[in-house]
């Protein structure tokens, strides 16, 4: 490490003495030893997935010449030195992060191999669903076994494919809630992480994986009443957004903060497209008293997470609270209001409008009172968004339609101006 | 160095069933490919625009409808059981359709799916969807069998048919055979022609 040129220049310098010079010196280099190389284990990782990934390519080639018993035996081939990779890491090396996580992750794609080459081999067409449930089981207990976070991930990305195939791809559509099952089954190992090390890299990417498939996941459950899943999004954005207000997450780098980039990020996407016209005239269409009121699938999911929701803000609330907030944390009680209210008008749209103005507003205020340049561009991006969704609604006039965006281009001019001439002026 | 034991037993248990996996697969393909009965499916022209899908052919056969009565009985996807009869030129027809799983020792069967379901006035059948409409090639050679493929429908002299063992409802498809000759040779003979 440098620092030991820096030390030696400060000491010369008079600037700190020896004694805490070498302090420094030994509290770094006990650091180095202690953790583990990172980047040895990223390669690690990534070497396994290659070559994991390659051998299918290589095996898919199928080749005529051997016989149906041979090509069966080399189906195996992978699998079994997956297997032997795995069980000698555990048995002697398993503090080896680079070890564990490697070998894991080849036999992660030794069970899809062997799998996927015994189906080409016998010609079974193939139901890609069952084949990635099969495989996504067989290599679970591997996260908890091999303590293993790389096949947590793979195992995350899997079963997110799966809901998907069956939820968006699959028509007719079909119900299923093995999704859900199988997401449950990986938590206690983002829990145990969580416990053990919370500052680990790994931890990030499970912060950011596991979100982002239950948002990618939540729309299967939509059949027979997709305008209530409006609400089911942004109550399970409203989670996240308040998650990463926690003081656990605020301590994070804003990169690291997933529940906070995904809930606002996620919540102002969803405002904008409520914004447009289509949603609310849908919305009165709507005739669901008809087939009288039933517990759909869809509406028990949007009341278990607005209660959840609804918790986290009250566990949140303080005087404080209110004066920093960009409303955000509230859009999802604010729409369930208006959803009500939409049943019967299409007024709502006017108060969505106006709610993401005010939500640009605000944090434009958030970002001038923290001097923070990204979070004040921020607040002015929501309103050009805003104003570039208006701008396809065609009963605007142009001269209107002109003048506003002239309005937040100025703006964006004179705040960034403002924030930049505050802050020299601070300097002096 | 309990625990560490513990945790080795629990690995094994999850190689075993890793294990048992593919080879549960091969064992009942096996079993069928050894002690089923042969059918030969006559294959229907596809689809020219089709596109060639990866690395097989993908077939389709005559017999894949089945005249019904009343079509709200039957669902898309829907898992049924086609009973299988020889014609007098030895290849496979529909016997009937059920919906029970028949009992193993009455007529071969083949554990099949609905694909669409027809419906006008006097016309209601239903298209099924086989369990082997692929046939795996080697890379380089798969276009070329599907080349051969195609031309053979094209002329009516050839017979092209898909060669499945059945067993207790499972199928498992051997070989493409135009002719009596596998599908693999002819374009192996061709590609030697050639050069």
């Amino acid at each position: 490490m440098n620092i030991s040129k820096d030390l030696k220049e400060l000491v010369e310098a008079n600037v700190i003495s020896e004694d805490i010079a070498g302090n420094i010196q030994a509290f770094y280099n006990k650091k180095e030893n202690t953790s583990p190389n990172k980047l040895f284990i990223v390669f690690g990782i990534l070497g396994a997935l290659l070559v994991g990934l390659g051998i299918i390519l290589i095996l898919a080639h199928n080749w005529d010449n051997l016989s149906r018993l041979t090509k069966t035996v080399i189906a195996f081939i992978p699998l079994v030195i997956g297997q032997l990779l795995c069980g000698f890491t555990l048995l002697k090396k398993n503090n080896n992060t680079t070890w564990i996580e490697s070998s894991s992750v080849f036999l992660f794609f030794g069970v899809g191999a062997s799998i996927s080459l015994i189906s080409q081999i016998y010609n079974i067409p193939g139901n890609i669903t069952s084949f990635t449930i099969t495989w996504m089981l067989l290599c679970l207990p591997l996260v908890y076994l091999m303590k293993s976070n790389s096949i947590g991930f793979l195992y995350i990305i899997g079963i997110t494919f799966y809901a998907c195939k069956i939820g968006y791809w699959t028509y007719p559509h079909v119900e299923t809630y093995v999704y859900w099952l199988l997401l449950l089954l990986i938590l206690p190992n983002y829990y145990l992480l969580y416990k053990k090390s919370p500052k680990s890299n790994f931890l990030v990417f499970y912060n950011w994986l596991i979100p982002l498939s239950i948002i990618i996941s939540l729309g299967t459950v939509a059949t027979y009443f997709e305008e209530i899943m409006f609400a089911a999004y942004l109550s399970i954005l409203g989670v996240y957004y308040l998650i990463g207000n926690s003081n656990y997450f605020k301590a994070q780098k804003l990169r690291n903060n997933s529940f906070l980039v995904l809930g606002s990020l996620g919540t102002i996407g969803v405002l904008l497209s409520l914004s447009f016209s289509w949603y609310w005239d849908d919305l009165l269409n709507i005739q669901f008293q008809y087939n009288g009121f039933k517990p759909y699938a869809e509406i028990i999911v949007t009341s278990i997470f607005s209660i959840i929701a609804f918790i986290l803000l009250l566990k949140q609330f303080r005087k404080e609270f209110i004066k920093k907030s960009t409303l955000i944390e509230f859009v999802f009680i604010l729409f369930i209001i208006l959803f009500l209210i939409g049943l019967k008008t299409s007024f709502p749209v006017i108060i969505i409008n106006l709610l993401v103005f005010l939500i640009g507003i605000l944090t434009i205020r958030e970002g001038a009172r923290k001097n923070h340049l990204g979070i004040l561009n921020y607040g002015l991006l929501i309103i050009t968004a805003l104003v570039i969704c208006r701008f396809f609604d065609t009963d605007l006039s142009f001269i209107i339609r002109g003048l506003l965006f002239i309005s937040v281009g100025v703006g964006f001019f004179i705040t960034n101006y403002w924030m930049l001439k505050k802050r020299k002026s601070n300097e002096k | 160095m309990k625990n560490k034991k513990l945790l080795f037993t629990l690995f094994i248990a999850v190689v075993i069933a890793q294990l048992f996996v593919p080879f549960k697969m091969i064992l009942s393909k096996e079993d069928t490919l050894k002690t089923g009965t042969p059918y030969k499916f006559i294959t229907a022209p596809i689809d020219p625009t089709d596109p060639f899908r990866g690395k097989f052919i993908v077939l389709s056969f005559i017999e894949n409808e089945f005249n019904i009565e009343d079509e709200k009985e039957w669902k898309r996807n829907e898992i049924i059981f086609v009973l299988l009869q020889n014609n007098k030129d030895g290849f496979a027809t529909i016997k009937s359709i059920v919906k029970e799983k028949p009992a193993e020792t009455s007529n071969d069967f083949i554990e099949a799916k609905v694909d669409r379901v027809y419906a006008t006035e006097k016309n209601k059948r239903i298209l099924i969807q086989y369990p082997f409409e692929r046939y795996y090639m080697e890379e380089f050679k798969a276009k070329d069998a599907e080349n051969t493929y195609r031309e053979s429908q094209r002329d009516n002299m050839n017979k092209t048919y898909a060669l499945v063992y059945v067993k207790n409802g499972e199928a498992v498809l051997k070989d493409v055979l135009i002719n009596g000759k596998p599908i693999k040779q002819i374009v192996e003979e061709n590609s030697a022609t050639n050069k």
